[in-house]
């Protein structure tokens, strides 16, 4: 029988290109999580940090750092690396470790800092996440990857390049509204379209953009949460899923397996459908991305998504609303952390602190992040605690 | 030889070298340890010839490092002949996706360390 696990405070730096060095990122989003939760640094008992490229920042073994700058140097902690999946990841570890009642109280920190290498070496870093033998060796970046796996969607389903175009309008227009986003830029249909291509056919403003950054929560029981007297929200549902890592391997290259498997754990643990859900953060490092994700997630059936976003359904008073951040499309990628910062947007939204962009009424909320083309996911499910 | 050795080996040949089960007959790439349909660790070698149909592919903009000297290149993924699996190769001169039709024909020429596995259209 595992314990409930939820989230007491939430914290995050803006994500942009940022001068902090990464130790000092994930500080400052620890902080004004521990703030948020009303708790001191004495009350954690474990730490789980995600980060990926810490190397390029001259900081590896980030964990035992960051927890003795917060004052706890004998409080462990455990950094973990599943590419842009990692905060998801690292999410599951905590919450784990949580409801099994090995701690009461943890804090789950995600970091990047990647931009003070520049566009080519951010590009290499990036085909580091691939099955390199076969793609990053083969000349493949990421939005190469994802260009494949748009044009092997778009040519199946009918979808066009101006279908995915909706996506980013939308993620841009829920961005301008997130104080912490990178990208607050109102776009149209057709600056996507005129935009440079990447990677065909993905264009400039299909692709999110690098981006440095931290977020941070604090997780913990049940009781512990309901003794500090504070809004928080339960975790009801959490799966984790895997796909073939090379994109040559997938059987059918228009869905990620690791996606649908890592959500029908979470629906099933948290006895919801995906018609239960309110609203919805989700991995759309590129545009294709988040067609894909919400058909995987159950949201639209396989080959309708592009319509349905075309139509309105994901925007902010649509059938189902999906990153009402702005998305790693405009809030910003900063990969260690974005798993984590989807889960600062429920956190926030659930607690009253989401402004303009709030989503009304909306109870059930899921959080969908994953690693490299989808080689590993993590889904969780949250529930407004009233 | 290790098992990536292999597969280059075989590539430099234009071939592609791949595991059959010898349990289930299930066919993987040399560089599969184990059976992914029963975990068998016993497998007789395959070589198929290099050719294939492309399923998918991209031109890129910004190339990673080591690609940036390689002009307009397509990253290629292509259903194998007679294989139940896709490979992922290099193809050079390619400058528009109208150079490349869903369904082309292309062919191993080799492996450069540099650039991985070469492919040619036929």
């Amino acid at each position: 029988m595992l314990n409930k696990v939820c989230v007491l405070g939430a914290g995050s730096t803006k994500y942009g290109k940022l001068n902090e060095s990464v130790v000092e990122l994930a500080l400052d989003a620890s902080k004004e999580a521990i703030t948020s939760a009303g708790i001191t640094p004495k009350d954690i008992e474990s730490g789980y940090i995600s980060n990926v490229f810490g190397v390029s920042d001259k900081q590896v073994h980030m964990a035992p750092v960051i927890m003795s700058n917060l004052g706890i140097p004998y409080t462990p902690g455990l950094t973990i690396e599943s590419a842009c999946g990692s905060g998801s990841v690292m999410l599951r570890e905590a919450y784990a470790n949580v409801a099994a009642g090995f701690y009461d109280c943890v804090l789950a920190v995600g970091v990047e800092k990647i931009t003070q290498v520049g566009t080519v070496q951010s590009t290499t870093l990036f085909s580091y996440c691939s099955d390199f033998f076969y793609e990053g060796g083969n000349g493949a970046s990421f939005p190469g990857l994802f260009a494949s796996i748009a044009r092997a969607y778009l040519t199946r389903y009918k979808a066009t390049e101006e279908d995915l175009a909706y996506v980013a309008v939308k993620n841009h227009e829920n961005g301008i509204l997130n104080p912490k986003a990178h990208v607050r830029k109102k776009i149209t249909i057709e600056d996507v379209m005129r935009s440079p291509v990447v990677a065909s056919p993905l264009k400039l403003y299909d692709c999110c953009p690098f981006s440095d950054g931290s977020s941070a929560l604090i997780l913990c029981s049940e009781e512990f949460a309901k003794k500090r007297g504070k809004s928080y929200v339960e975790i009801i549902g959490s799966g984790r899923g895997a796909s073939p890592a090379a994109v040559q391997s997938r059987e059918d290259i228009t869905t990620i397996p690791s996606t649908v498997n890592a959500a029908r754990q979470a629906y099933e643990m948290a006895k919801i459908t995906p018609k239960d859900v309110d609203f919805a953060e989700v991995h759309d490092c590129f545009t294709i991305a988040e067609v894909i994700d919400t058909e995987d997630l159950g949201f639209f059936k396989k080959g309708e998504a592009a319509g349905a976003i075309r139509a309105g359904a994901t925007k902010r008073n649509g059938e189902i609303p999906i990153n009402p951040s702005g998305g790693l499309k405009s809030k910003g990628h900063p990969i260690g952390a974005t798993g984590i910062g989807q889960v600062v947007e429920v956190f926030e939204q659930f607690t009253g602190k989401a402004g303009d962009r709030t989503i009304h009424d909306a109870e059930i909320a899921v959080t969908h992040n994953f690693g490299a083309t989808g080689a590993s996911a993590a889904v969780h499910v949250f529930k407004k605690v009233k | 030889m290790n098992r990536r050795s292999r597969f280059i080996e075989a590539a430099s040949r234009g071939k592609i070298l791949a595991n059959k089960c010898a349990k289930c007959s299930h066919s993987t790439l040399e560089t599969t340890y184990f059976c992914e349909k029963c975990s068998s660790d016993i497998f007789t070698t395959e070589e198929y010839d290099g050719l294939g149909n492309v399923v998918t592919f991209t031109i890129q903009s910004v190339a990673p490092e080591g690609f940036t000297d390689a002009g307009s290149y397509a990253w290629v993924v292509f259903k194998v002949d007679g294989a139940p699996f896709n490979v992922s190769g290099f193809l050079k001169d390619i400058g528009a996706p109208s150079d490349l039709p869903i369904g082309s024909k292309v062919q191993v020429t080799g492996f450069d360390e540099k650039h991985g596995l070469l492919l040619k259209r036929v």
